[in-house]
């Protein structure tokens, strides 16, 4: 599936490579000769390895929505994280778990991916499988349609501005 | 600083547990599922941050936010996977009768 045809430049296999490397550091928090010299080795090829697959280019504007609309997505998981946790612990179990099939109206590769990820993270609803813009969606309560809609349409705003490419 | 990490720890188990009543109490795998992620949005976050806290500024908290953030993404991807999985071998979603 992977072609490998992809040209990658040398700039940025060293500019990968020296992101790894200040990462390393910080983990490793050692300066000795030994740690420095092996994190080396290893940025550059991990660096060279994950050459192939570098299709994504990164835009600041798309970022820095992408990272506004973070805090509102973890607002909605708490919230459906308590609505769940009120379900399974309620006597009856008032569960109405469905298949509902979704068609997204976003033109975006990435838009989907974004949207396909906030809806597993959000707790009650699962993306079950993804074709193009078809989801289909596995439901745990009625009131979870109302929050794909509104996630949809939160991220519909993010890339309003994007060339579509789907 | 102490106080407030036993409090997030004790909160997160909170979760943990019930997340663990849900995959016993819930009828099939779908809705199991659901359970199992609300482990990682709510008990393992808490959890975690509550460990930072209590470690207190200096890597060992960088290391913990990392994990957090790898949770966070890794997580998504293997209840997708999981599910994408159950649903493509046949197995039916479980359905409440109409009564």
């Amino acid at each position: 599936m992977a072609t490998r045809s992809r040209p990658v430049s040398s700039e940025f296999l060293f500019f990968k490579a020296m992101a790894l490397f200040v990462f390393w550091i910080f983990l490793s928090a050692s300066f000795e000769w030994v740690h420095l010299g092996l994190g080396l080795i290893f940025s550059f090829v991990v660096a060279w390895l994950n050459s192939g697959h570098s299709p994504f280019v990164p835009k600041f504007r798309l970022w820095l929505r992408v990272l506004l609309y973070l805090p509102w997505l973890f607002y909605k998981i708490v919230q459906s994280s308590l609505n769940l946790s009120k379900l399974i612990l309620h006597p009856e179990l008032p569960i109405t778990p469905q298949l509902i099939p979704v068609k997204s109206k976003l033109r975006h590769h990435a838009a989907v991916v974004l949207f396909g990820n906030s809806i597993t993270l959000t707790p009650g609803t699962i993306t079950a499988e993804v074709d193009g813009n078809n989801l289909i969606i596995h439901s745990m309560d009625k009131s979870d349609d109302a929050a794909i809609k509104e996630i949809e349409s939160k991220i519909a705003d993010i890339f309003k501005d994007e060339e579509p490419d789907l | 600083m102490q106080i407030l990490s036993v409090i997030f720890i004790s909160v997160g188990l909170f979760f943990l547990i019930v997340a663990a009543i849900g995959v016993i109490r819930l009828p099939d795998v779908f809705s199991r599922s659901h359970a199992v992620s609300l482990t990682d949005s709510l008990g393992a976050f808490l959890m975690l941050v509550g460990i930072a806290l209590h470690e207190g500024l200096g890597t060992n908290m960088l290391k913990i936010l990392i994990v957090l953030a790898l949770l966070y993404i890794l997580n998504p991807v293997i209840a997708h996977a999981t599910i994408r999985a159950a649903l493509r071998s046949g197995l039916k979603p479980w359905e409440k009768e109409n009564s």
